[in-house]
């Protein structure tokens, strides 16, 4: 992918069809590195199946043989020298701690790092398209935090759906607004 | 033009051909695979230097008729296998891909 940020669209998506309550999105940076955390409250995988998702051929998709999502991000993390890491536990009816864990870890300074990108707008594309599931966003940075909490926001609209055109512009600002304070001290 | 009569006349080494027969219609050149994969089209010829796996799977979704690597560049054993099972024909070149291009433009 050319920007990161459509990396953590596709892989979220993937907690959304496997269908996920609260999605939790978060982004650590300091100077040289750069993780990308997307941990959902799904499913879950079994270990055979964690075993394959990162062979491209693999895919939960019936339309055709092949899924590139997380083998692209293994892919990008592992071409700046940094890796990627799966956890998972199958909602066996017992447990409620199900759920995947995927962390990428990428080293910035590598010339073949790909920019993060756009990532305000792949967070509204998601919760327009999945409004009635949550997501927790949290971008860590040396220069301070942008986040979101769907569940706050959600109270606070007592009702109103969260992909109304008024509450994703709202959204939009919201987190522009806390990216332009972490510019303005860079 | 089919692929084993384009690897035969432009010099290129075959790695596999699992179907020999598929007729070459264009070029397409790129390594961002997800940009590869909106772009090349079905019966394309595909040059490229990556060579993981992931070029594979990119080239059965593209559907392109085979993969030059480029700059003399070799994928695993294993992803030549893979390529073999999925009927990806993979062929490899010493040239650099500018070079690979206009060796194709010649030849189709």
């Amino acid at each position: 992918m050319k920007e990161l940020s459509l990396n953590i669209l596709d892989i979220a998506e993937n907690s959304m069809k496997a269908g996920a309550t609260l999605t939790e999105i978060i982004i650590i940076e300091s100077s040289l590195e750069l993780s990308i955390t997307v941990k959902d409250d799904g499913c879950g995988m079994s270990e055979d199946i964690l075993r394959s998702v990162t062979d491209p051929f693999y895919t939960t998709r019936t339309t055709r043989s092949v899924g590139l999502g997380i083998p692209l991000l293994k892919m990008a993390a592992e071409m700046t020298g940094g890796r990627v890491e799966l956890h998972s536990v199958v909602d066996d009816g017992k447990t409620d701690a199900h759920g995947t864990t995927i962390t990428a870890y990428f080293y910035k300074n590598h010339i073949d790092f790909t920019p993060l990108g756009d990532v305000i707008s792949s967070i509204t594309t998601l919760i327009q398209g999945h409004p009635d599931t949550d997501i927790l966003f949290s971008h860590v940075t040396e220069y301070g935090e942008v986040g979101l909490d769907t569940r706050e926001l959600r109270e606070a609209l007592e009702g109103v759906p969260l992909d109304t055109y008024e509450v994703i512009k709202w959204i939009e600002g919201y987190l522009e607004e806390q990216y332009s304070e972490i510019n303005y001290k860079k | 033009m089919t692929v084993a009569e384009l690897a035969a006349g432009c010099g290129f080494e075959v790695l596999c051909l699992p179907e020999p027969e598929r007729e070459v219609d264009g070029v397409y050149i790129g390594d961002l695979l997800s940009w590869v994969m909106g772009r090349a089209r079905q019966d394309n010829a595909w040059i490229t230097i990556m060579s993981n796996v992931n070029v594979i799977a990119v080239g059965t979704l593209s559907d392109v008729s085979c993969i030059l690597f480029a700059e003399g560049v070799l994928p695993e054993a294993d992803i030549i296998e893979t390529a073999k099972a999925k009927g990806v024909n993979l062929l490899v070149t010493p040239m650099p891909a500018y070079e690979a291009a206009i060796k194709l433009h010649e030849a189709l």
